[in-house]
């Protein structure tokens, strides 16, 4: 079949940028490229310290430090230590609510990474919102998956073993998941404009506490039924349902034929989901899972 | 082992020497594609910068080629973010669009251009990494972080949605 579109392929053609953009670019490779740790971008992240914290050797420490950001969202926490001899000798990186510390290895006091040692002999607890994208993102990174996600009695989890042999254990923050009748209300997304002011009025109000969402702006609400959420950056304050329906496909069909708008389906990892408008113009999702 | 890690040359060095020759290249890609200046170079720093990690990472050969390749991934993030954004910020107006009718036509492509930047950025998307890149639709998947399927039907509705405005710019 002819496609008219196909007239639109277009290769590369080079484009001079604005010179003095070349030259800033230019200027940040270099520094990212040159710095002797490696580390691009640097920022600094508060987090609290916490009772226990884990302190890992790695027989690598650029590369890891690398790895924790793209697996497991890590935000880089100061600058590494960097001794004599070319080794990390410290760094941290801020990890959802803790800090996480590594340097590299120390054969002078047997501080070894698992690698060397032949095995990890403890494993790293790790909870986050959205197991499946982050087990994903982990191997996509370089880790080992050693047990595929699945749910369990305690909540849906997966093991991967880093690059430096480190065992993760990523296990949900959320609890698991009710039953999922038709109809039912599944969760509550409130969109405000502002979910810092959001959450004070509700801490307040209600007691409510939160933890950071898999969005930006986005948080989970602590131990409400059903499951809510708080966005920000909604330009009206509104709560949005979400609703589980048995055929997404036929609830599609059904919310056009009655005078609604249907979303495309999107393949979430808990399910295949589309934003809805009903006739009068509320917003909602439908949940097929 | 670290030692001998550390003393193998950075492959992000290469990345400096090509810096010259590659960036008009990079640029170019995205100002054709995006048709902003100022994402453009956004996007070509994006590039430049992640491509240090990328290239430590996955030591393989730093070429314009495997440049462009990340551009491609670093303009399909901003158009998905872009499509995210729109779909969270607003009543969802797309109209749906249920076949997909042959076309027979010659496209003018000036009219063409400005009828994809119109677009919302997910069929935006899906049909410049389609047609302008000439990517097989698993390809174009892998982009969008879709599935084949999933993708199939996108580019339905998105030809459906640039033959709609296409055919009201011309008449």
């Amino acid at each position: 079949m002819i496609d008219p579109l196909d007239s639109l392929r277009a290769p590369v053609m080079p484009i001079e940028p604005d010179p003095r953009f070349a030259t800033q670019l230019r200027a940040r490779l270099e520094h990212a490229v040159l710095q002797p740790e490696g580390v691009a971008m640097t920022t600094t992240v508060d987090a609290p310290a916490h009772t226990i914290g884990c302190y890992i050797a790695v027989d690598d420490a650029r590369r890891a430090l690398e790895f924790y950001v793209e697996a497991f969202d890590a935000r880089r926490r100061g600058e590494p230590y960097i001794m004599a001899d070319g080794r990390i000798g410290h760094a941290e990186l801020a990890v959802g609510d803790s800090v996480l510390m590594l340097a590299d290895e120390f054969p002078e006091i047997d501080m070894l990474s698992p690698r060397t040692r032949g095995g990890p002999s403890q494993s790293l607890y790790l909870r986050v919102p959205d197991v499946d994208a982050t087990v994903q993102r982990a191997v996509d990174a370089g880790a080992r998956l050693e047990r595929a996600v699945a749910d369990y009695d305690y909540g849906r989890n997966g093991i991967v073993v880093d690059p430096s042999g480190h065992r993760w254990m990523v296990a949900s923050s959320l609890p698991p998941p009710p039953s999922r009748r038709h109809g039912e209300v599944g969760y509550l997304t409130y969109a405000v404009p502002d979910a810092e002011r959001a959450k004070a009025f509700y801490d307040a109000v209600l007691g409510w506490r939160f933890t950071p969402g898999r969005v930006e702006n986005g948080w989970q609400i602590d131990g409400t039924a059903p499951m809510s959420g708080m966005w920000g950056g909604a330009t009206e304050p509104r709560i949005q349902p979400l609703f589980h329906v048995d055929d997404l496909d036929a609830a599609l069909a059904a919310v056009r034929a009655h005078g609604g708008r249907a979303g495309e389906p999107e393949q979430q990892p808990y399910g295949l989901s589309a934003e809805c408008t009903d006739d009068q113009g509320a917003r909602f999702w439908l949940l097929q899972s | 082992m670290s030692e001998q890690r550390r003393v193998r040359p950075d492959p992000a060095l290469a990345l400096l020497e090509i810096y010259n020759a590659a960036l008009p290249q990079v640029y170019g890609y995205l100002l054709s594609r995006c048709r902003n200046a100022a994402l453009a170079q956004d996007l070509a720093a994006e590039t430049f910068l992640a491509a240090v990690g990328a290239a430590r990472r996955d030591p393989g050969p730093v070429s314009i080629g495997w440049l462009i390749g990340v551009a491609r991934h670093k303009l399909a993030d901003h158009w998905r973010r872009q499509e995210r954004e729109q779909r969270n910020l607003r009543l969802v107006h797309a109209e749906q669009y249920e076949a997909d009718d042959p076309w027979d036509a010659t496209l003018d492509a000036v009219l063409a251009r400005q009828v994809l930047d119109r677009l919302g950025a997910h069929h935006r998307a899906a049909l410049t990494l389609r047609y302008l890149d000439g990517l097989p639709v698993p390809e174009v998947a892998g982009h969008l972080d879709r599935t084949v399927h999933a993708t199939e039907a996108l580019l339905v509705r998105a030809r459906a949605a640039f033959r709609a405005s296409y055919e009201e710019g011309v008449s």
